[in-house]
């Protein structure tokens, strides 16, 4: 048996072009067992019952692996620290009777589009810039013809956890991608695979990163705390390197 | 990506920040602290030191361009990078930081903005308008008594406690500068247990109390 809880909701309300305000709901008999975004639901039926317009939210997976979920909640991106993301969070993290407050990721290149949806396409153009290898078509080649190894390996999938949620540019104090883009670049940059490409790669991401209005890096680790997937800063040491080899060596 | 693009890239221009902090620890804070910790061994060897430096003018003045340089690049680059950064950051109601930041990564911008108002006063009290100074010999050479300059200087305790307050900021502005450009470097600094992190606030609180040991013994110790 699971309990439930009464919470009250300070929920950011936006519609796109217009000024937001923060609205505050009451949401009772809340399962402790279920995620955030099961509350979430939870209180949207109730406000399209009431005649009132539910609150917009981005999700899809609900398993934390796609990246689509992610607010701010009591001003923790996806409410916690503890590597989960706002779907993987349960209601059994809150007390009876809290208020909880709920404003979207915040960045000057994440512009609200309604309510706790913002536009975060900006990430998909920094790794439209050199998210991809080189590889001739036809038959997939043999498996081991390119030996790696194995802690090459390991660091390349560790930095390919990013789910490209946006937190790290949330919590960064510089509404900086760097996080972000340290993964994208170094995910290629650790493979052999991802060489023919190198040098375009870290220079068209930073350039897409600078050129988006993203925020610099004064390294205070906001990012590597806020990431629900663990990425480490090591990638951003990773992309200074790489982006000084490629721009004055 | 051309040279000066990436030069001006975020990541170039913090390459700029990182490299101009760092020409100035190394060419003039070090130097500058290891002449201060001559003031200890008293008058003679003081000023015979501050005589030969005087006698070295050439390097002085090209260490000072090299100086004015560095600052400037280094307060442009920031200022132009913390405006962006501002900007980028947008409005954030709620959000909390995490205990992660240091007290001496959020003060950065104070810490930097106190130690340029103290490069100015500091170069007010003792180049660009020293009180009047009385001529000894040294050698054989005339020289200025800058021992004794320096010693009438932090007779004033609200001098002093100037002074003090001025390098509780270079160490703080050090010991976050230090690491964060090593790792603007390329170099790995680890969130935790690093030992990038821990050198450099050593060093930083090193530096920021040996260069307070002057105005304090000057006040307290000795006397002249
Ligand atoms: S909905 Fe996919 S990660 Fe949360």
């Amino acid at each position: 048996m699971s309990d439930t809880i009464n919470i009250s909701l300070k929920v950011w309300r936006q519609n796109q072009g217009e000024e937001g305000h923060f609205e505050v709901y009451q949401a009772k008999d809340i399962d402790t067992s279920a995620s955030f975004l099961e509350m979430l639901d939870v209180v949207n039926e109730q406000l399209t019952l009431n005649g009132k317009e539910p609150i917009a939210f981005e999700d899809d997976c609900r398993e934390g692996i796609c990246g689509a979920c992610g607010v701010l909640v009591n001003g923790t991106t996806h409410g916690s620290h503890e590597k989960t993301t706002l779907c993987q969070l349960h209601m059994r993290k809150f007390k009876n009777n809290e208020q909880i407050v709920i404003e979207p990721f915040r960045a000057h290149p994440f512009t609200v589009i309604k309510d706790l949806v913002v536009d975060r396409s900006g990430l998909d153009a920094i790794i439209t810039e050199g998210g991809y290898v080189s590889v001739k078509t036809g038959n997939a080649p043999e498996a081991s013809t390119t030996p790696i190894k194995k802690e090459l390996a390991e660091a390349a999938m560790d930095a390919a956890e990013c789910i490209g949620c946006g937190a790290c540019v949330a919590a960064c104090p510089n509404g900086s991608a760097m996080l972000f883009t340290a993964a994208k670049v170094s995910q290629y940059a650790l493979l052999p695979q991802g060489h023919p490409e190198r040098k375009q790669r870290v220079e068209g991401m930073v350039g897409k990163m600078d050129e988006l209005g993203f925020g610099s890096c004064s390294n205070e680790y906001e990012c590597a705390v806020a990431c629900p997937k663990g990425i480490d800063v090591q990638n951003i040491a990773r992309l200074n390197r790489e982006f000084i080899k490629a721009s004055f060596m | 990506m051309k040279k000066n693009c990436a030069l001006l890239s975020s990541i170039g221009q913090k390459l700029l920040i990182a490299t101009s902090g760092l020409v100035m620890f190394i060419l003039f804070l070090i130097p500058h602290m290891g002449g201060n910790i001559l003031f200890l061994f008293g008058p003679d060897i003081f000023n015979s030191y501050a005589m030969h430096l005087h006698q070295m003018m050439p390097v002085v003045i090209g260490l000072r361009v090299l100086m004015l340089a560095s600052i400037t690049i280094h307060m442009a680059m920031t200022i132009k990078m913390s405006i962006s950064n501002v900007q980028a950051r947008g409005t954030r109601l709620s959000q909390k930081p995490s205990k992660e930041r240091s007290l001496a990564a959020r003060l950065m911008p104070l810490s930097g903005g106190m130690i340029f108002l103290f490069i100015v006063k500091h170069l007010l009290d003792f180049t660009i308008s020293p009180p009047a100074v009385q001529m000894i010999e040294i050698d054989g050479y005339m020289a200025k008594d800058v021992y004794g300059m320096v010693y009438t200087q932090f007779q004033d305790p609200v001098q002093v406690i100037i002074y003090l307050l001025f390098m509780v900021a270079v160490g703080f502005h050090l010991s976050h500068a230090l690491q964060s450009a090593v790792q603007t470097f390329g170099w790995y600094v680890p969130r935790k247990h690093s030992k990038i992190k821990l050198i450099s606030m050593w060093v930083a609180i090193g530096m920021a109390s040996t260069f307070a040991i002057i105005p304090v013994s000057a006040l307290i110790y000795f006397h002249y």
